[in-house]
């Protein structure tokens, strides 16, 4: 009897203490699918700060420098000569890196006030030097539409939209609006052929995960003579890079026309906001009528300590989690994304190389939703500009990761590269070239079908 | 062996009733935390938040009108009646900076008025300019030429020794567009909050229960939550701490790294910004008071509670060691301000490691 009640009492202490387990519903695997930056470079906020986290496993002195990365990122610059923070301009696009990346998410898309975070490359036929676009004789490779008192902005820019309506087979009709973009106000003429480019400021987390990604991954997702007839090719870009004086595969920026994090980071100071530092060392001015001497031999507007904080803070922001990962519906989209072959270029999941500086991301099965190379997105898309190998139909597939939260780190959502798109539906409609067939699919589909893409890009 | 026997029962007791989540008093309780729960965010949106910026809308009109006698009549006595209103303006900011989420941010309403540092070589040839200054001039400036600051330095003077005949006509022409774009900032601001098609403040009490912004009562608290971390972070780490660090490496520029330099209130802010976080957990502001954060923390630990409401007690009355202005404290009063950090630091770990994961468990809808 006592051996009964003694066993008894056992069942009762596993039973009690199995029941505290919560039950969870994960893939046979085991494998956590809200995880979309690794285990150690996603973070659990869905809110508007969720892109403004560090990566998890920070040592003390690299948590100091990615502070010290994080209040740069939001420091205003003044004119010079100032006691702190001077080297603004005298043409630029915007005071501050947060100014264009708000929340460090994606940007507004006007250009030439406080708000804006769209910004305009020119070039006129031809290539440079190193193989890149062609600068315009007075301009340089991008339009700076604001300037210090007293100094006249290169152009203005005028944005029309133009309404264009699709009807889909069951006769839901959404509305497109297709941009039109007129430089106004030019200082000074431009001469032969000229080339705009539209593009508007991208979120910024994340960047450490994809720079860890090995060349040899990404090459392995070139299809370039479509091999396997899904009509989607895609190519690398190379591109030169100022820093290392060398041609190098191209990974950041909407044309995939950026080799390093440190690159991307150091000629935003200095085109988008004039402050040169020890990678681009040349006034955004240089080659103007305006002033082209100013300051060319000037020290260096950006400390080094300031610029590498930067690229650190950038290295090391997080990628937010998935949310609803379980949910039906999502489910159902997330087939209907593959079936679709969205994912033929959106690839869901990459696993990143290794960076003994960058353990965050290392080794890491991340789920980026690129594969970092070029496609033709079609002549609605095209702006003709071409940027090293990138032609002007092409663009770099967007990362999705995060895409969900536009809503709450932007206030408005805007996409595509010049955030025409209102809406997560209306950038699918806007694609074409090799993604005409996935779109075309998706207009198949039925409402609830389309809805459930939908409700699946926004769990990302 | 027949206490064994007792103490294993026990132990299978204790050990189911662990898992047992309701309260006590067979859900009654529960009931009453999920009304909390409404109550709550609804008590901070009506009597902090909408309330703290129709006082902030309020005190920018007394600016504008203060400046516009300034601007009519140029004598000492108004010009301090300015100095009083932008400082009370300031108070007001500041404490509305401890909920900084929603339109503030993603508007940009915070940076159009408060963005530091001030331009010098940009607003001297500005007010040396010829031409007339509009609103619309002003808010196509870049943002180091609007807002508070500008404002502080033309009638503050880069020492804060201007007197009202110092005063140039291009001077007050500049301080005129600026009050005005100043008051349209924070007009626009209450607005976003209390009147469609925003309404933000309806965003807020209906999470989780019509929200089309905040699909679940858990994301609005974390976004609050957010904020008070943010807050406390930005003074003990940024405001603070920077021009503290900067005395050591360059002593002459640290003090350009100090907020609100021209009008010397400083500490006044900082201070300010931790009552507004205060005023966010006990749903207190200016007189108005109702349920807060407090009420919920206390429903379900009453010990994090009295913690928490420790802590910022103890954070806002340490600026009160601080007595001289800042710029010069960071040479004179390091200990007191090294307290201060610590306070901050303190209050922020129990914020994160404590209060977020308490709403983290406790608010899953």
């Amino acid at each position: 009897m006592k051996k009964l009640s003694v066993l008894l009492c056992i069942v009762a202490i596993i039973t009690g203490f199995s029941m505290c387990r919560k039950a969870e519903t994960f893939n046979d695997d085991g494998y956590d699918e809200r995880l979309s930056g690794g285990g150690l470079a996603t973070v659990f906020d869905a809110t508007s700060k969720a892109f403004t986290h560090a990566v998890d496993g920070l040592s003390g002195r690299d948590a100091h420098v990615q502070k010290a990365g994080d209040v740069a990122f939001e420091q205003t610059f003044v004119s010079s000569p100032a006691p702190i923070f001077g080297g603004l301009g005298p043409i630029f696009n915007n005071v501050s890196c947060i100014s264009c990346h708000h929340n460090d998410g994606k940007g507004t898309p006007t250009a030439g006030d406080a708000r804006s975070s769209l910004l305009f490359r020119i070039s006129t036929l031809g290539a440079n030097e190193h193989g890149g676009p062609a600068p315009m004789p007075g301009y340089g490779g991008q339009i700076q539409d604001q300037a210090l008192q007293g100094v006249t902005p290169e152009a203005r820019i005028s944005i029309a939209y133009t309404d264009v309506a699709v009807t889909y087979p069951d006769g839901t009709i959404t509305h497109l609006r297709k941009p039109t973009y007129t430089m106004q106000s030019l200082y000074t003429p431009v001469t032969g052929a000229c080339n705009l480019s539209p593009r508007l400021a991208p979120p910024v987390f994340g960047l450490g995960l994809l720079a860890t990604i090995q060349e040899g991954t990404i090459l392995a997702f070139i299809d370039e003579n479509d091999a396997d007839g899904d009509g989607i090719s895609g190519k690398a870009n190379y591109v030169y890079n100022p820093q290392t004086k060398q041609t190098e595969l191209g990974r950041f920026g909407l044309k995939a026309n950026t080799s390093t994090i440190a690159v991307q980071v150091a000629t935003a100071y200095q085109q988008d906001m004039g402050v040169t530092s020890s990678i681009q060392p040349q006034k955004s001015c240089y080659g103007q009528s305006q002033m082209n001497a100013k300051d060319l031999n000037a020290a260096p507007d950006l400390p080094d300590s300031t610029l590498n904080a930067v690229i650190f803070y950038i290295k090391t922001l997080a990628v937010p989690a998935r949310r609803d990962v379980l949910d039906p519906t999502v489910k159902r989209g997330q087939q209907l994304f593959a079936q679709l072959n969205c994912s033929g270029c959106h690839k869901p999941t990459i696993q990143t190389g290794v960076d003994m500086t960058l353990p965050s991301a290392s080794n890491q099965r991340i789920h980026p939703y690129t594969d970092l190379l070029l496609h033709d997105m079609g002549d609605d898309l095209a702006d003709n500009y071409t940027d090293f190998l990138a032609t002007g139909k092409e663009w770099r597939t967007m990362p999705l990761w995060g895409i969900g939260l536009f809503e709450k780190t932007n206030g408005t959502p805007y996409y595509l590269h010049d955030g025409r798109a209102r809406t997560i539906e209306e950038a699918i409609l806007w694609h074409g070239g090799e993604a005409d067939k996935a779109k075309n699919n998706f207009i198949q589909l039925s409402k609830t079908d389309r809805d459930a893409v939908i409700t699946f890009l926004k769990s990302l | 062996m027949k206490n064994k026997v007792i103490l294993l029962a026990a132990a299978g007791l204790l050990s189911l009733a662990a898992c047992n989540k309701k309260d006590d008093n067979n859900g009654s309780a529960t009931t009453d935390f999920n009304t909390l729960k409404t109550k709550v965010l609804a008590d901070f949106t009506n009597n902090v938040a909408v309330a703290g910026y129709s006082d902030l809308k309020t005190s920018a009109d007394d600016l504008y009108a203060k400046l516009q006698t300034l601007n009519n009549s140029a004598t000492d006595a108004n010009l301090s009646a300015a100095r009083d209103a932008w400082k009370k303006m300031r108070g007001t900011w500041e404490q509305c900076e401890g909920f900084l989420f929603g339109p503030v941010e993603d508007n940009d309403y915070d940076p159009n008025m408060d963005t530091w540092p001030t331009d010098y070589n940009q607003m001297d040839s500005l007010m040396a300019n010829a031409s007339a200054f509009t609103v619309a001039d002003v808010q196509n400036y870049t943002l180091s030429l609007r807002g508070y600051h500008p404002i502080e330095y033309v009638i503050f003077g880069k020492d804060g020794n201007k007197t009202a005949a110092d005063l140039t006509a291009k001077e007050k022409e500049y301080m005129m567009a600026l009050a005005e774009d100043l008051k349209n900032t924070c007009t626009s601001l209450y607005s976003s909050w209390s009147a469609a098609p925003e309404n933000y403040a309806q965003q807020v009490i209906t999470a989780g229960a019509g929200s089309t912004k905040y699909t679940k009562k858990q994301d609005v608290y974390l976004a609050i939550i957010g904020g008070m971390m943010d807050i406390c972070e930005e003074v003990g780490t940024s405001k603070m701490k920077d021009p503290y660090d900067a005395y050591l490496t360059e002593p002459a520029l640290a003090a350009f790294l100090v907020e609100s330099p021209y009008a010397g209130t400083s500490i006044a802010d900082f201070k300010n910004n931790l009552i507004g976080l205060q005023n966010v957990y006990l749903g207190t502001y200016n007189g108005k008071s109702g349920l807060g954060l407090k009420d919920l923390v206390a429903a379900k630990n009453k010990s994090l509670d009295n913690n928490i409401q420790t802590k910022i007690a103890v954070a806002v009355s340490s600026f009160d060691n601080i007595t001289l202005p800042y710029g010069q404290a960071i040479a004179a009063q390091r200990t007191q301000i090294q307290a201060t950090m610590a306070a901050l630091d303190d209050l922020k770990n129990t914020l994160e490691n404590d209060l977020e994961p308490f709403i983290k468990t406790n608010i899953t809808d």
